[in-house]
């Protein structure tokens, strides 16, 4: 077949494993971002008694992370609220003043983590019914449901978006291939008029097919390769916060070059000669 | 052998042709069709009724205006096409009841020519000729004399490792004919071989058919050439909106 049906397939290739890849990182972000949502418990603060609320409120702690809904919970001792609060003041370049209170004043909390940030509810529930030691729970419910409800647009878009992409790759590869198979087709028709078998005049193309596919996913995977090095270090700060499993994304996107590149080329060369092989 | 003089008895359709002086049993027909009936998915009604039947080593003329029904008579032959009604019989086997998958082994008993060549034009003659023979699966040692055979027939041995586009007319019109006699057929369809080539070399293209079939290959030939058909005084099957309205040994016209 002609180059133009193999820089197809490499341009197209490329398309896809691009879409592919924000989608990745789409989905890696978003997941990112609900993984930040935490519900927050302020602890009871009774000055003397703090040795026994720590004890209690590490008893609550387990309680809490046997919870399914809950991925992490941490426990952020009086000292340790002290310690963040000094350190965001020296970030903002203001006056460090806590060193003349006579006693920290900040509550312990709990920070709890979890797994779907849908699923609030039964930790919330948990989380208020110990009024001995919970003091308040942080109101997260509309800050939840609004930054879900953005995520979950985000995630639907983004699938969409590939998938439309991935018809539209295996649409212009499919015709491509149907082109190259219309210029032989008087060859086709000579064959079949001097008693070729069908498989015997299709071989030919679903080989060429397979082999145009093979040569657009190497070709596609090699520029591939070539800008993963300074798009990676561009875009390092990014990567690195995101929960991307780099090697799995790699292996990924080699499997869905080289067996769209195969699939469609074999696929794509068959459907073509089908139409020129008759009743 | 049949040959030109003297000209066989008036054709009954019915009872097939008499048989030749000298052979005492009749000879088996080539292909019949029975009844047959052609209407395209789109309502046009190409073939009605079609009774046709022939004979081995005879050799028919198909004549008729354009739009007749000729071509869709052809590809029946093929089974390109399937009849609507009727029964297609070629070479003893059922069209309808051959299997897709053995459709190509039936195409190889027949030889096939066209007006337009149909020729490979990137492979030599000899190419094109081995060309039916390789996508058949024969084995190459067995590729080569049979070319060169069909080749001599056709008196084109010496320009095998020319290009078609370097021949004239005549000689490509040749080299199609030996590409269809290679897979050495009973039967040899020719639908207007002539139609592209001056009358000069139309009757050359005409003698080489009538020598092929002198060697017992029986040939159907589509053709609008008047002047070959009724000078050569063959069976000719007249077609005209889809029906045989004539079915005689004379010319190309009506002659009473």
């Amino acid at each position: 077949m002609s180059v133009a049906a193999v820089a197809t397939m490499v341009l197209m290739l490329l398309l896809l494993a691009g879409f592919w890849l924000l989608q990745a990182g789409l989905t890696a972000g978003v997941a990112y971002v609900e993984g930040k949502v935490e519900i927050v418990a302020d602890l009871r603060d009774v000055p003397g008694a703090e040795a026994a609320l720590v004890v209690e409120a590490r008893a609550l702690a387990v309680d809490v992370a046997a919870l399914p809904e809950v991925r992490t919970v941490h426990f952020v001792s009086k000292d340790e609220a002290l310690a963040r609060f000094r350190e965001r003041l020296r970030e903002r370049g203001q006056v460090d003043l806590t060193g003349y209170l006579d006693r920290n004043p900040l509550p312990a909390s709990l920070e709890v983590g979890l797994v779907d940030p849908r699923e609030f509810q039964p930790v919330v529930d948990l989380l208020s019914s110990r009024s001995e030691v919970v003091d308040d729970v942080v109101e997260v419910q509309q800050l939840i449901e609004r930054l879900t409800s953005v995520t979950n647009v985000l995630r639907t878009g983004g699938l969409v978006v590939l998938v439309l992409v991935a018809f539209v790759v295996l649409f212009i590869i499919v015709n491509t291939i149907r082109l190259a198979v219309v210029a032989r087709r008087e060859e086709i028709e000579i064959m079949r008029l001097v008693g070729a078998s069908d498989a015997f005049i299709r071989w030919p193309f679903i080989f060429e097919g397979a082999f145009v596919g093979l040569l657009g996913a190497g070709a596609a995977l090699l520029v591939l390769a070539l800008l993963a090095g300074p798009v990676g270090d561009l875009m390092y700060g990014f990567f690195r916060v995101l929960p991307l499993e780099l090697g799995t994304l790699a292996r990924d996107v080699v499997l869905l070059v080289v067996g769209t590149g195969l699939g469609v080329g074999v696929l794509g060369s068959w459907l073509s000669v089908r139409s020129y092989l008759g009743r | 052998m049949t040959s030109a003089s003297p000209p066989p008895p008036a054709y009954d359709p019915a009872r097939g042709r008499e048989p030749a002086a000298g052979t005492g049993a009749a000879p088996r027909p080539v292909l019949t069709l029975r009844g047959v009936g052609k209407t395209y998915p789109n309502g046009k009604v190409a073939l009605r009724d079609i009774e046709l039947s022939l004979a081995e080593g005879e050799f028919v003329f198909l004549v008729g205006p354009s739009g007749a029904g000729k071509s869709t008579l052809l590809r029946l032959l093929i089974r390109d096409e399937l009849p609507t009604s009727g029964e297609v019989i070629v070479d003893g086997a059922d069209l309808a009841r051959v299997p897709r998958r053995r459709v190509p082994e039936l195409r190889r008993r027949i030889g096939i020519v066209f007006q337009d060549f149909k020729l490979l034009p990137a492979r030599t003659v000899r190419d094109n000729v081995a060309f039916a023979l390789e996508v058949t699966g024969t084995p190459r040692g067995r590729i080569r004399p049979a070319v060169d055979r069909a080749l001599a027939v056709v008196g084109l041995a010496a320009a095998a490792d020319q290009l078609p586009t370097t021949l004239s007319g005549g000689e490509q019109q040749r080299t199609a004919i030996a590409r269809a006699l290679v897979h050495e057929p009973r039967l040899i369809i020719a639908d207007e071989p002539t139609g592209n080539l001056d009358p000069l070399i139309s009757w050359e293209i005409i003698q080489l058919l009538l020598r092929i079939n002198e060697l017992g290959v029986t040939v159907l030939m589509a053709t609008h050439n008047a002047e070959v058909v009724t000078s050569l005084r063959r069976r000719v099957v007249a077609l005209e909106e889809g029906r045989i309205v004539r079915d005689e040994v004379g010319g190309y016209h009506r002659e009473d």
